[in-house]
């Protein structure tokens, strides 16, 4: 009919901008970055403006995971974070570098598990005597999240032949790969309400036993854990899947939802037609 | 059966009158469009917003050390207090959007212009009320996002001059948000607030049914008669179709698509209300970086980080607003048909991009 | 006319489908109101034996009741639900005389929940109770 159509033209110009509106919601989704804005401690305030090696350790720190869970500098090396004066004041428990053989002692006072699991190895029976710290892997200011990464050649290579390292490497990758996989489904599940917290912490404390098997470097002590593990996982992923079964189960029901809301637009849709 | 029923009801209080005055014999403009359902639409969110927040009350707790844990435990444990809480925060989101698309329409169709400008006036207040109850009931789960898109959204407050830090004070009940906020947000939430919006929406309705519904400006070769500020007249449309059943059903097909595609959000995009600091416990401590408010204020948070000084940031959106709330007094112009309104159209069309354009912005910033 | 014969069609339709979507809307919001539901077998209580001296009585809550452990002066040990059977208000414990006295309107019980006076209809339910190594098991 004449009318509608004119209508319907001049209707047009509304729709793509309701439509518009409409679609930018998804786009407009805040979305979050990772840094906190927490209070500089005096350490980097001074610090961050001094030159070369006294200078280099605040951007290494940055980037760590010590500094995403807002670990800075005073609580490895002692020291006020909040007075210039007493920041670097033995009094206030200064310790400054730790010697290389201290190196273990001082990581382990937050790490006490690790630093056992290290010196029963071989690695730190070798201490002191050519054997790695725990900064020789880790790092000492931009330490990363723990992953298989660091068991890599160029790393290993510099004391010992790869070919031990790589069997322990190679025996974990796969177990790693299902931490990794429970702990993204996890997350995912947690950003939908999910109450994640008796799975989150499941999963904690398995890899957390699962990385002290890192420090062993004992191939067969890996491979005999490692199964152990992986019942552990498996009994976590089945419980993940009982959540995803629930939740495919709300999409068909949602599904059945909506179509049949099509169909009761449409039937009232003829129904009205029939009064014209 | 239904007939008798029907029959004793009509003898005592003369429903057959009601029915013939305000259904079948209400006659409605033979051009009237699909946007004129979105009236409706919004009543029926409305309605479902109500039921949804008082089923809700049934499990939440109000106190700061309690919302998290209730929230959590009614989207997980209490049997489908996860569809509840989807439908509530969905539907929140879906009410602001169809509020904008009604006032656009308005806007569009001229449907603002006299005699209908105590419409338009009591609509925009409702546009303020809206915002109000969703900014209140942001806060409401006690998470890192309510605590903070809170903290920044009352913050804003502070330039104004001379009362601004009280004003601030007083919308916390503190110096920062904590639980004496969450007490205040929450009792107007629930009770000052649905009361008042549902009270201008009976003054909106009320005020159209005695205007008398417009004519869509389209498919009219007259579209500019101005109206004669003489006397009060009801604008009737005679040979029009009738509100019941015909329009009733057009608005019912309009509410299934409303319902449809609102389902469809809850069922297959359950995200879209949340990020996931929404799932976090509010720490008074550590604020997240690049919170941000929700969608509907992005555009107003952007204004502010756009202007050096706050209150002058402050000061265009209230002047804004302003003009929008009086545009009948200020378009004064008989024509209706939004192309024979390239002013009008030019400004609209802009301000619509300029708002979506700040929006964008303020989300990427 | 065929319009109406095509709309009473689409009435029964829409009646259906709306009455289905009205079951479909009240299932959920019944269920989401409703008590949560218990299981069959209520879990057991663990208690030990020194926790209720002679002559005395221990009020606990047993499977979301309110319910009473008594050790009589003769050592024996019962278990018992502490819901008075006449209108449901709790009964209390009166030492010196040995037995239970409802507040609400005066029923009296023995230890072993028989009625000794008053409005009551009914004995006060037993609980089973097992007493292994000095450990009650109540349930």
């Amino acid at each position: 009919m004449m009318i509608k159509a004119s209508m319907r033209i001049l209707a047009l110009p509304l729709l793509p901008i309701g439509a518009l509106i409409l679609a930018t919601m998804p786009i407009l989704h805040p979305t979050e970055a990772i840094c906190a804005e927490q209070p500089e401690t005096v350490c980097i305030q001074c610090h961050a403006s001094l030159p070369d090696k006294l200078g280099a350790p605040v951007n290494l720190w940055r980037n760590s995971i010590h500094a995403e869970n807002g670990i800075s500098c005073n609580s490895c090396h002692g020291g006020d974070p909040k007075n210039a004066a007493e920041a670097m004041s033995p009094s206030k428990g200064f310790i400054g570098v730790p010697s290389e053989t201290n190196v273990p002692a001082f990581c382990g006072r937050c790490h006490p598990g690790v630093q056992k699991d290290y010196l029963a190895s071989g690695h730190g029976r070798a201490l002191g005597k050519g054997g790695p710290t725990c900064v020789t892997c880790h790092g000492n200011h931009q330490v990363l999240k723990a992953s298989l990464d660091l068991i890599n050649e160029k790393s290993c290579t510099r004391c010992h032949s790869f070919e031990r390292a790589k069997a322990i490497k190679d025996a974990m990758q796969q177990t790693e790969g299902y931490i990794e996989g429970i702990g993204r489904r996890i997350s995912g599940f947690q950003a939908t309400g999910v109450d994640t917290e008796r799975l989150g912490k499941g999963l904690f404390a398995v890899r957390n036993r699962f990385h002290t098997l890192f420090h062993e470097v004992n191939v067969a002590r890996v491979k005999t854990e490692s199964t152990q593990i992986n019942t552990e996982l498996a009994k976590l992923d089945a419980d993940l899947k009982v959540i995803e079964e629930s939740h495919a189960k709300r999409r068909v029901a949602g599904a059945i939802a909506v179509s049949c809301l099509l169909l009761i637009a449409l039937l009232v849709h003829l129904l009205r037609r029939t009064y014209k | 059966m239904l007939k008798r029923l029907y029959r004793w009801v009509d003898l005592r209080i003369g429903a057959s009158e009601i029915v013939a005055k305000e259904l079948t014999g209400y006659l409605l403009p033979r051009n009237i469009n699909e946007w004129y359902s979105l009236g409706s639409i919004l009543l029926v969110i409305f309605a479902l917003q109500v039921v949804t927040g008082m089923l809700l009350m049934v499990y939440y707790v109000p106190d700061a050390d309690k919302a998290f844990k209730s929230v959590t435990f009614i989207m997980n444990e209490v049997p489908y207090g996860w569809l509840i809480r989807l439908c509530h925060a969905v539907g929140s989101n879906m009410m602001v959007a169809v509020l904008i698309l009604h006032m656009l329409s308005t806007l569009f169709m001229g449907s603002y212009k006299s005699p209908r400008e105590l419409n338009w006036l009591t609509g925009f207040i409702l546009l303020t009320l809206v915002q109000g109850i969703s900014l209140t009931g942001y806060l409401a789960p006690w998470s890192q996002l309510s605590f903070w898109a809170t903290t920044v959204a009352t913050n804003s407050a502070s330039a104004i001059p001379v009362i601004g830090p009280y004003l601030v004070e007083f919308l916390r009940g503190g110096k920062l948000v904590g639980p004496p906020t969450l007490g205040r947000f929450f009792a107007l939430h629930v009770s000052v607030l649905p009361v008042v919006i549902a009270a201008l929406i009976g003054a909106h309705l009320f005020i159209l049914k005695r205007t008398g519904i417009s004519t869509p400006p389209f498919g009219n070769s007259e579209t500019a008669k101005p109206w004669r500020a003489e006397s009060y007249s009801y604008q009737s449309h005679p040979g029009g179709i009738p509100f019941f059943p015909n329009y009733a059903l057009q608005d019912l097909t309009s509410i299934c698509i409303y319902f449809a595609i609102f389902l469809a959000v809850v069922f297959f995009a359950p995200n879209l209300p949340f990020t996931p600091d929404a799932f976090v416990p509010a720490d008074p401590f550590k604020t997240p970086a690049h919170i941000k408010p929700e969608w509907y204020f992005l555009a107003n948070y952007q204004t502010l980080k756009i202007f050096p000084s706050e209150l002058l940031g402050l000061s265009v959106q209230a002047i804004a607003m302003t003009f929008l709330a009086l545009l009948p007094f200020i378009d004064r112009s008989p024509e209706r048909h939004p192309m024979k309104r390239p002013l009008f159209l030019i400004c609209t069309v802009a301000g619509i991009l300029l708002w979506i354009g700040l929006t964008v912005w303020g989300h990427f910033s | 006319m065929e319009n109406d014969g095509r709309r009473k069609f689409l009435g029964v339709c829409l009646a259906g489908a709306t009455a289905a979507a009205a079951v479909a809307v009240a299932y959920p919001v019944v269920r989401y109101l409703g008590p949560k539901s218990r299981q069959a077998g209520a879990e057991k209580l663990v208690l030990s034996a020194s926790d209720v001296p002679e002559g005395e009585a221990k009020f606990i809550e047993y499977a979301g009741a309110s319910a009473v452990l008594v050790k009589t002066k003769t050592g024996e040990l019962i278990a018992l639900s502490a819901v008075c059977t006449h209108l449901g208000c709790i009964v209390q414990w009166v030492k010196d005389q040995q037995h239970f006295l409802c507040p609400c309107h005066g029923g009296l019980f023995a230890t072993d929940g028989t009625v000794l006076a008053g409005p009551p209809p009914r004995p006060l339910a037993k609980i089973p109770l097992t007493l292994t190594e000095g450990k009650i098991t109540i349930g």
